[in-house]
């Protein structure tokens, strides 16, 4: 279905093989202001692209394994496009280790229904807007973040442990507190430890023991924040160094179905992944990073989606 | 004889070494292997809330020395974060047999929701299929289903 009306025209182009889906994904993305055009495969998307300006390309995973698809996204690139996302469906999921090991696909979706409005909606204007940071983002009204400045390396132990007891303390199951001590505990250590980098990108603490006590001053202190809006339990860790990279992230991610890993670098992002719903990166390089993790809180985990969601986002210079 | 160190705390009761807390860097593995006897390690691991990626390293490396040295380590009563990792990394279960296990399942009735132990080798027939064994709920006697998913869940018992 090509839906173009006028072309040279700034859109959000959709590919995916069911019409249906196609019209939700329109309706859903109709609320960034942009127009809007479907295609059904990659050869009509292709045909499509190379008259449009897309800003972003969202991508059924059905079509993820066809040939042409890094021809496309290369395309869909050169034409402007500033993130091709991808969705996923429950009957995909065997395609989660193929879309990870491509290494292009910045932003990945997993839905249990036809598409996750609230999920694409964020991901679609944060691309658009260049507006990146902070979790309030993926939190409804009224949601309190409780924040906390790590500025000892030792800190890590007690806020994991203030955090599980204020989500237990709120009802929240062991389960739920025990993933979220694995993603804080993670996403801690990588702040303190891994991010810091000197003008010539050595990373001077990523050799120290990490049962070493370090004091963090202002610019190595770490920021944490958690809230919970009854749908997820946010947990947004954040340091000043903006060293973390996008090959970096995806490479580890990948690991995520590397079973017999002994564990290297970036096994900590692998577990975060595998222990959370959804992982968001905001990355403004050299100045700041901020790893957003969301626990759905609302089912039993036995009806969730068997694959996480991830975000890679690269703050464009202004 | 109970000790502790960094987040974990070990508790030796006769042939039975139960470790309770949090692994992380801190924990030490290795040093376990010299409370072996007759070439057997028995651990209980039902007090162990949290393994973080570098409890997991610790995990892997006293695997490997258990190995080396010819020690089995018998896993009783696995905890949930521990069998989660097990099921993720092969890595972490090289020289271990696990007895028995937590996994979680809701009640269909009520919402209960609750780590229940399973004894590996009482179920083995079915959880070779990855059929989680039927479990009643203490509070209102309705039956629970089991609440993950098995395929990825048992992975860790598979070869």
């Amino acid at each position: 279905m090509l839906s173009s009306a006028g072309l040279a025209t700034a859109s959000i182009v959709i590919v995916h093989p069911d019409r249906k889906i196609q019209r939700t994904v329109q309706r859903v993305l109709g609320s960034t202001g942009y127009r809007i055009d479907a295609a059904d495969d990659l050869g009509q998307a292709q045909r499509l692209v190379s008259h449009l300006d897309p800003v972003l390309v969202v991508v059924d995973g059905s079509v993820m394994s066809a040939p042409s698809i890094d021809q496309f996204f290369a395309a869909a690139r050169a034409r402007g496009a500033e993130a091709c996302m991808t969705l996923l469906g429950p009957e995909q999921l065997a395609q989660t280790s193929r879309v990870l090991e491509l290494g292009a696909i910045t932003n990945l979706l997993v839905h249990p229904m036809p598409v996750l409005g609230e999920e694409l909606t964020i991901t679609a204007q944060k691309l658009i807007r260049n507006d990146l940071f902070g979790a309030e983002k993926y939190l409804l009204w009224g949601a309190d973040l409780h924040a906390i400045t790590v500025r000892r390396a030792s800190q890590r132990a007690a806020v994991v442990a203030e955090l599980a007891e204020h989500i237990r303390g709120r009802g929240q199951s062991a389960r739920v507190a025990s993933m979220a001590m694995l993603v804080t505990d993670e996403l801690i250590s990588n702040a303190v430890h891994n991010a810091p980098v000197n003008p010539d990108g050595l990373h001077y603490r990523a050799d120290l023991p990490r049962d070493a006590e370090v004091e963090l001053d202002d610019l190595h202190a770490v920021s944490v924040r958690w809230a919970c809006d009854g749908r997820y339990l946010a947990i947004e860790v954040g340091d000043q160094f903006g060293s973390l990279d996008r090959d970096t992230i995806l490479s580890a991610l990948c690991q995520h179905d590397v079973r017999d890993s002994g564990g290297g670098a970036g096994m900590g992002i692998a577990l975060t992944y595998r222990s959370c719903d959804h992982l968001v990166f905001n990355l403004a390089p050299g100045r700041r990073t901020e790893v957003v993790a969301l626990i759905d809180v609302r089912f039993p985990h036995s009806e969730r989606v068997a694959a996480s969601s991830f975000n890679v986002f690269v703050e464009r210079a202004q | 004889m109970s000790e502790t160190r960094g987040r974990i705390t070990i508790d030796r009761q006769g042939d039975f070494i139960a470790l309770a807390g949090a692994i992380d860097e801190t924990a030490r593995l290795g040093e376990l292997l010299r409370l072996a006897h007759g070439g057997r390690l028995v651990l209980d691991l039902g007090g162990v809330t949290f393994i973080n990626s570098l409890g997991v390293r610790d995990w892997i490396h006293f695997q490997t020395a258990a190995q080396k040295s010819g020690i089995a380590i018998e896993l009783h009563r696995v905890s949930e974060p521990v069998v989660h990792q097990l099921s993720m990394i092969i890595a972490t279960r090289s020289a271990s047999r696990v007895a028995s296990f937590f996994a979680p399942y809701a009640c269909d009735g009520c919402g209960r929701e609750d780590s229940l132990l399973i004894d590996a080798v009482a179920h083995a027939a079915e959880l070779v299929h990855q059929r989680p064994p039927t479990m009643v709920c203490t509070e209102c006697g309705d039956p629970m289903s089991f609440n993950d998913f098995p395929e990825r869940y048992f992975s860790f018992l598979g070869p």
